[in-house]
């Protein structure tokens, strides 16, 4: 039946925009839909082939009719792989909004797989050739808009700033620290009001003190 | 995707906003005058009152730099008496803050945030815009500038129940048209309904979308005749009206 | 002009710009993650807004590490503003990013008709965003499998066969509203409703049906809340 397989890209899509990671990219089933789109074309030539650029529908209904559902599949399998498409680069778009490199993941995945299950199965990408391409190029493009505007951190946080200082007192002395704008020294038994960010690290390591 | 977030404010966004409303502070230190990017920050000096925007009162009060005069609608009386208003008033909000003098055409005219609703002479009689917001984060930061912060959260608690009961039954009126009246809502309470209440009318609009083509192209028709509707088209109007 | 006209005036001339600058920015950051399409670039708003954040910035980086307690605490006041204004910046930003990552043929073909008017629709930067975006997919789809598609079925902005494939925003979406001036009776096309609209009320209504009002797509006498 026309259409079925565009049909599993396109629930394959779907199950993609509930997964936290992106699943592999199914070349078989493209390469399918891109084959069944071609015959349905051929079949279109073929059954005007006869009326040598004069067709006329009314004349013959039935050829209109094969005609007309030989169009509307090859529209259809073209939006379900656009959908395909879209929804997986919609996904690599938003980690290079989010600064994780699916690049080097990729790498790092298949070296993983071929050390520990001794090569061949599941070393390859997840993403096709062309995605890959596509990461390295959305991240130029992010990255010559998000220059347009340092001052203001575009990838920043989206939450609005709140509890940007607080309180800490020293433990032990943790020397100079480089804030976003300048260095503060730390010693010991001193304390200070100073932006969470800068500090989160040291707390955590037990240099500084959050005071409520 | 260059935004994770849905339509609409979320409630720490709405927060945010509410922090730009101006409260009046009492100084316990003095700061100079600082030239911030919303404006100039005239310098504090105590015991000067100061009207400034909630975020700094929130950080001055937390470094015990100043006390905060809550505003003369947010204690027990004047919320008290709003209340009641709410309760006999089951179908509106009680009304908001009277609105200053029309601004001239060439200027921005104010709104909430930026309006004073909520300084020490704001109007005692009604709710602002960010009465919750601002009620609820008074209350955390300085309820010890409170004569009856545990009443008066009481009171919160009460308003927000009720107006949040018409908010719900508010939803029985709404039709596919939209255009529904809501003077006096508030803005978490805006934040709160938003999705609903659009998905609602959103929906209905989208079940009658056929009808509406039809009314749009023989309205269209009409104007292009140069007709101007029956006296029967117009008792139509009259109908739906009520 | 009336006396209250140059009275009112002669108040709001007393508001520093920057004050009413930031009312402006806060208004067009509510509207733009409110509204359903995207609205015109504030141009002139933006520069000087940025402007003064850059001044900031500087101030903060020349005086951070002054370990004099009253500088200090008159740093972590700036610092504190600086941020509210740089996320408020950020979040306009992106909100408009993604608007235009939605509909991007739409948005150009907007943008276009916007450059007969005063008003510019987006941003050089977002327009070259916009068209540089819209190259690397259009070349993403071409290499993944549209190159091995018959010729006339490559388009990716074909409008045959009653379904245009360059989707936009559903501009009837109810939003929120409140006028900032009178504006009289709004009509709601294709039904019989009427809305008289006086300044201070807070509507629920169709974008469409508001947004020649509306601030930053219209007169600006009526604000997305």
């Amino acid at each position: 039946m026309y259409g079925e397989t565009a049909n599993k890209l396109v629930q394959n899509a779907k199950r993609t925009l509930a997964l936290p990671h992106l699943p592999p990219y199914q070349s078989e089933l493209i390469r399918s839909v891109i084959r069944e789109v071609r015959d349905l074309d051929k079949d279109v030539a073929s059954l005007l082939a006869p009326y040598s650029g004069s067709f006329n529908p009314a004349s013959s209904p039935e050829t209109a009719c094969a005609l007309l559902v030989n169009h509307l599949c090859m529209r259809r399998n073209k939006r379900c792989l656009l959908a395909y498409h879209k929804v997986r680069s919609d996904k690599l778009e938003e980690y290079c909004w989010n600064g994780v490199d699916v690049l080097e993941q990729q790498a790092q995945k298949a070296n993983g797989n071929s050390a520990g299950e001794g090569g061949a199965a599941g070393a390859e990408s997840s993403l096709s050739p062309e995605e890959e391409e596509y990461v390295r190029q959305y991240s130029d493009l992010l990255a010559a808009y998000k220059g347009q505007w340092t001052d203001i951190d575009l990838t920043g946080s989206l939450e609005p700033p709140k509890d940007l200082f607080i309180d800490v007192r020293v433990l032990k002395d943790a020397g100079e620290i480089q804030t976003e704008y300048g260095s503060i020294t730390l010693t010991k038994n001193s304390q200070f009001y100073v932006r969470h960010g800068d500090v989160e690290r040291l707390i955590q390591q037990g240099y500084l003190q959050r005071l409520s | 995707m260059a935004l994770p977030l849905p339509p609409g404010l979320t409630p720490p966004e709405i927060a945010f906003l509410c922090e730009m409303e101006l409260v009046t502070v009492i100084p316990r230190q003095r700061l100079e005058g600082l030239e911030l990017l919303g404006g100039p920050l005239k310098p504090l000096n105590p015991p000067q009152r100061s009207n400034i925007p909630l975020w700094l009162a929130l950080l001055l009060k937390r470094q015990r730099r100043a006390n905060i005069l809550p505003p003369p609608w947010l204690n027990t009386h004047s919320l008290t008496a709003i209340l009641d208003h709410e309760t006999e008033h089951a179908d509106t909000f009680s009304p908001p803050p009277r609105l200053p003098s029309q601004p001239s055409d060439n200027t921005l005219p104010i709104s909430p945030p930026f309006l004073p609703t909520s300084t020490a002479d704001a109007a005692p009689d009604a709710l602002p815009y960010h009465w919750l917001e601002l009620g609820e984060m008074l209350l955390e930061a300085a309820a010890d500038d409170f004569e009856e912060p545990d009443q008066v959260r009481k009171l919160l608690r009460g308003l927000r129940e009720v107006r949040m009961a018409k908010l719900r039954s508010g939803v029985e009126v709404l039709d596919a048209a939209g255009g529904i009246k809501m003077n006096g809502v508030g803005g978490m309470e805006v934040g709160e309904g938003r999705s609903f209440i659009t998905g609602v009318v959103d929906g209905l609009r989208k079940i009658g979308a056929s009808r509406e083509q039809q009314r749009k192209d023989r309205d269209a028709e009409e104007a292009e005749n140069g007709y101007s509707g029956t006296a029967g088209d117009y008792d139509d109007d009259e109908m739906d009206m009520q | 002009m009336d006396i209250d006209d140059l009275l009112a005036e002669v108040a709001v001339d007393s508001t520093p710009q920057e004050s009413r600058d930031l009312q402006e920015l806060t208004r067009a950051w509510v509207a733009e993650r409110t509204a359903p399409e995207i609205l015109n670039w504030p141009e002139e708003l933006m520069e000087r807004v940025l402007e003064r954040i850059r001044r900031q910035i500087e101030l903060v980086e020349d005086q951070t590490g002054n370990m004099d307690p009253k500088t200090n605490f008159k740093l972590i006041v700036i610092q504190t503003e600086l941020e509210r204004f740089k996320f408020l910046v950020r979040s306009f930003l992106r909100a408009r990013l993604k608007k235009i990552d939605e509909h991007p043929l739409h948005i150009r073909a907007q943008h276009t008709a916007s450059l007969d008017t005063m008003q510019s629709l987006l941003s050089p930067s977002e327009l070259q965003y916009l068209t540089s975006h819209q190259a690397l997919l259009s070349q993403h789809y071409s290499t993944s499998f549209l190159s091995q598609f018959p010729a006339s079925l490559q388009r990716l902005d074909d409008t045959t066969g009653g379904i245009s494939m360059v989707d936009k925003p559903d501009e009837d979406k109810a939003v929120f509203v409140r006028a900032l001036r009178d504006i009289g009776t709004v009509f709601i096309e294709g039904t019989d409703r009427r809305l008289e609209v006086k300044r201070g009320d807070v509507w629920v209504v169709r974008w469409s049906a508001v947004r020649k009002w509306a601030v930053g797509s219209g007169t600006g006498d009526v604000e997305l809340i």
